[in-house]
């Protein structure tokens, strides 16, 4: 039987875990590293890098690096134009479009970028399944986290991306209600537990009551724009003006200058992202040649941190509960290792947080457990989980009208009448929108349709019924029917950041000629390079001041012949594309060049040994 | 739909066929899940008596239950008939459990399934019951002035506080009319069954406190709003 496993597709890391034997655990390569880094670089070969190789070629080949990507799912250009400030790659797309990079020479969509990595994590766990002896070591089969507040559109891509990289995404889950799970699994926990949630990009706050095994979401906030990505940008800037000033205070190292090129500012981010890790342990440390103390350090990220509280109380608002209500808080994210946040927290809620699992690690355990419970129906857990933002339609004025409000269990279904403007009209337009504002505008747009086929009534008769379901991954879907004559209604959802499903279908068919197209340049190149050092090798012989002489000699006029014809034959098919005349006359010119090669291995030996005292040798 | 001769089988089991009473969850037959075709009502599905004053804790109880049973999570093996009807009697127990949990809610599903709100109803928030006229007509006076305050520099603490006093009569209306709910709620609960004299004369009197009180939780938004700066909720 295929292997389903849990995914945790992050901002800055990704990881994947497994249930073995009722327990999760994180796959790790073989010097024990269980983390990916979520980084996809493209060499000017086509070759593709996937994670720690790929974090390397950011500082080395940076225009051709993109990480971070998960900030650009289910987005639109307008909406990222802050975000590719800093960044090294290309940002770009049509107006109302989805973001395309660049990666390499090429352009994909968030959801194509995010496949790579879902890709190597597919592959480690394969390998790792094949090293066990398992039988069937294939994954095909997924459960995916995604940060708690993510809309509609950006749980969608992500599930794009799962099916990109051939895998069935069996349920999206929120990265803190899979913590808890895993978290809730030693204690079997009873009462209102808190998971903050603060990562690489994304800030979560779930509150959440365990009962018998169910764990109930009450309430979730936070920010999709929001983790260490953010803490480093600031102070990268801070650097990058301090290089500017006259009187610089920080030093980069030889080499890299003091300009905005892609090369320096990676080199600032690495020493600040180290500065970081560094001031969670110590009190001071050195960056870029300016003493920095966690004190100071925490004054600069200070409002960074701040952000992360008023959704905090907004989801105990939500949830009818105070914060001493909270009997437990747990921390996720590589963000809350740092003093200031578990201080904040700290006092925020009224009680030490609990950090006992590694916060990188412990959405993949939770996302594994619910692969199991998917897979094997094991009804010891129960995870009830609810969608974020209230989904609501355009209504006269550009106002919204909520239809589902936001922090109801899911699934859901939430309906709305509809009827006509106009006698006999056939058709009415609908825009979905996300989100808690008043106005159209605020909020986010998920897809516009027309209803069509309504019969033909006077204005205002056609009774129209709309159904919206939002289902267990908190994604939604809409069906129509027409209650005074039962017609179901067509409707084609376009949405309005994502893909269709046809572009999903034809990008996985892309991914797997392009993984063919990736292996035949890397076998052209490897061919290429064979027949370049022969070629080398054969000319600088030909050329050698004995040439004439071994000719002379030790060869035949055929030969002789023979090794200018190769030669040419050889140096005209390697421009081509043609790997297997590549490697077909590299083989003549071997064969030709065999004694040839061998007179001149002798005479250079014979040279060597009369050159020197025969005492000596 | 099954003979006439079952018109207490209300459901049919899309699984075998076979039939079942409104409000089971599984089939009899077969024992698969039922997709949800015709239900009774949100009380009935839970298996609660139609009354204002639950046992939360009961209630949240048997939403634990009924959610292990239906669960999308339980059923990723099952088959598509299967499947569909645990997501649709998923999603029926969750909104009928958002809606029976709070009291404010409860009652007004409760007025709409016993057929006592119209559609004009759902928009009566925007009209001032005539019982109120009075209050809203000295509110907006009161408004106007607090803006004419504030735009001619006032000091906030000074505005603020005539925001304060403007509410404050209209907070004891609203504590008047929770009482009167509460009062009338316990009222419904006791109803000998078949009294239907009785069950119209509770219901009308609660229509018009919902109506009312609706109206008065408006009220209380928009001092809200002026309080706390103009514009939209906030978040």
């Amino acid at each position: 039987m295929s292997k389903v496993v849990g995914i945790d597709l992050g901002t800055t890391n990704s990881l994947v875990a497994y249930v073995k034997d009722g327990a999760p655990f994180v796959i790790r390569d073989k010097s024990g590293d269980g983390l990916v880094p979520s980084i996809v670089s493209a060499a000017p070969d086509g070759t593709v890098y996937v994670g720690r190789e790929a974090q390397r070629r950011l500082l080395t080949d940076p225009r051709r690096t993109v990480y971070s990507v998960k900030r650009f799912m289910g987005k639109g250009i307008d909406d990222v134009q802050g975000d590719a400030k800093l960044l090294p790659f290309q940002v770009s797309g049509e107006p109302g479009g989805v973001v395309r990079i660049g990666l390499g020479d090429r352009e994909f969509t968030p959801p194509e970028v995010s496949a790579f990595v879902l890709r190597e994590l597919k592959r480690r766990a394969e390998e790792h399944f094949a090293e066990q002896g398992e039988f069937d070591n294939e994954v095909d089969r997924a459960v995916i986290t995604v940060p708690a507040y993510f809309n509609d559109a950006q749980r969608t891509a992500t599930r794009d991306a799962g099916r990109i990289a051939g895998l069935e995404v069996l349920r999206i889950i929120n990265e803190p209600t899979a913590a808890s799970l895993a978290y809730g699994l030693d204690k079997k926990n009873q009462g209102v537990i808190a998971v903050y949630d603060f990562g690489g990009g994304t800030f979560d706050i779930s509150i959440l009551r365990v009962e018998d095994g169910v764990f109930q979401v009450l309430s979730t906030n936070g920010d999709t724009h929001l983790g260490g990505d953010d803490i480093d940008l600031l102070i990268v800037e801070r650097i990058l003006a301090d290089l500017a000033s006259p009187t610089p205070q920080h030093t980069l190292p030889e080499g890299f200058s003091a300009q905005h090129t892609p090369e320096s500012i990676q080199e600032i981010r690495k020493a600040v992202i180290q500065a970081k890790w560094d001031l969670s342990e110590l009190d001071e440390t050195d960056l870029l040649g300016v003493r920095l103390t966690r004190a100071a350090f925490e004054a600069m990220i200070r409002p960074v941190i701040d952000r992360t509280l008023a959704p905090c109380r907004q989801a105990l608002t939500d949830a009818s509960l105070q914060a001493s209500d909270v009997e437990e808080v747990v921390l996720v994210g590589g963000s809350t290792r740092m003093p200031l946040v578990r201080r904040l927290v700290g006092e925020l809620f009224g009680r030490t947080p609990h950090s006992e699992l590694n916060p990188d690690e412990v959405v993949a355990l939770g996302a594994a457990l619910q692969a199991d419970i998917l897979v094997t129906g094991n009804r010891e857990m129960l995870l009830l989980d609810v969608t974020p933002l209230s989904l609501g339609i355009e209504t006269m004025g550009g106002v919204v009208s909520k239809i589902i409000l936001r922090n109801s269990t899911i699934p859901a279904t939430g309906s709305e009448m509809f009827t006509t403007g106009v006698d006999n009209q056939t058709a009415v337009d609908i825009h979905v929108l996300q989100g808690e504002r008043e106005l159209v505008g605020d909020n986010r747009s998920l897809a516009r349709f027309r209803l069509r086929g309504i019969p033909p009534m006077p204005a205002g008769m056609p009774r129209v019924q709309v159904q919206f379901q939002i289902d267990a991954n908190g994604i939604l879907s809409v069906t129509a029917s027409e209650l005074r004559t039962n017609v179901e209604q067509t409707i084609e959802v376009k949405p309005s950041y994502g893909l269709t499903d046809d572009q999903v279908e034809q990008m996985l068919i892309d991914s797997f000629e392009h993984a063919e197209a990736d292996f035949a340049a890397r076998m052209l190149i490897e061919a290429r390079n064979e027949a370049e050092s022969v070629i080398i090798a054969t000319e600088k012989t030909l050329r050698s001041p004995e040439f004439p002489s071994i000719a002379a000699e030790e060869l035949t006029e055929a030969e002789q012949t023979r090794i200018t014809q190769a030669l040419a034959g050889l140096k005209h098919v390697i421009k081509s594309d043609s790997r297997d005349s590549i490697i077909q006359w590299t083989t003549v010119l071997n064969e030709a060049t065999k004694h040839l090669a061998e007179v001149a291995m002798n005479r250079s030996v014979r040279a060597a040994l009369t050159g020197k005292n025969v005492d000596t040798v | 739909m099954t003979s006439q001769t079952h018109t207490h089988l209300l459901q049919e089991c899309r699984t075998c066929g076979g039939g079942a009473p409104v409000d089971v969850h599984f089939c009899p037959s077969c024992t698969k899940i039922l997709t949800i075709g015709r239900q009774g009502d949100y009380f009935s599905f839970l298996g609660l008596p139609r009354k204002l004053n639950l046992d939360v804790a009961a209630v949240e109880q048997q939403f634990r239950v009924l959610s292990r049973q239906f669960h999308p999570d339980y059923f990723y093996n099952a088959t598509p008939t299967e499947r569909r009807a645990s997501l649709e009697r998923s999603s029926y127990l969750n909104d009928a459990y958002r809606t029976l949990k709070q009291p404010a809610s409860r009652v007004a599903y409760l007025l709409d399934v016993e057929g006592v709100l119209k559609p004009a109803d759902h928009e009566a928030g925007k009209l001032a019951p005539a019982s109120l006229l009075e209050e809203v007509f000295a509110l907006n006076e009161e408004l106007d002035e607090v803006r004419d305050m504030r735009n001619g520099g006032a000091p906030d603490a000074e505005w603020r506080a005539r925001l304060a006093a403007a509410a404050a009569p209209i907070e004891a209306k609203r504590a008047e009319h929770e009482a009167q709910l509460g009062e009338l709620s316990n009222q419904w609960d006791a109803l000998p069954p078949g009294d239907q004299a009785a069950r119209t004369a509770v219901l009308g009197a609660l229509r018009e406190r919902v109506l009312e009180r609706n109206y008065i939780n408006n009220l209380l938004a928009t001092i809200e709003r002026e309080t706390t700066g103009v514009g939209g909720p906030q978040l």
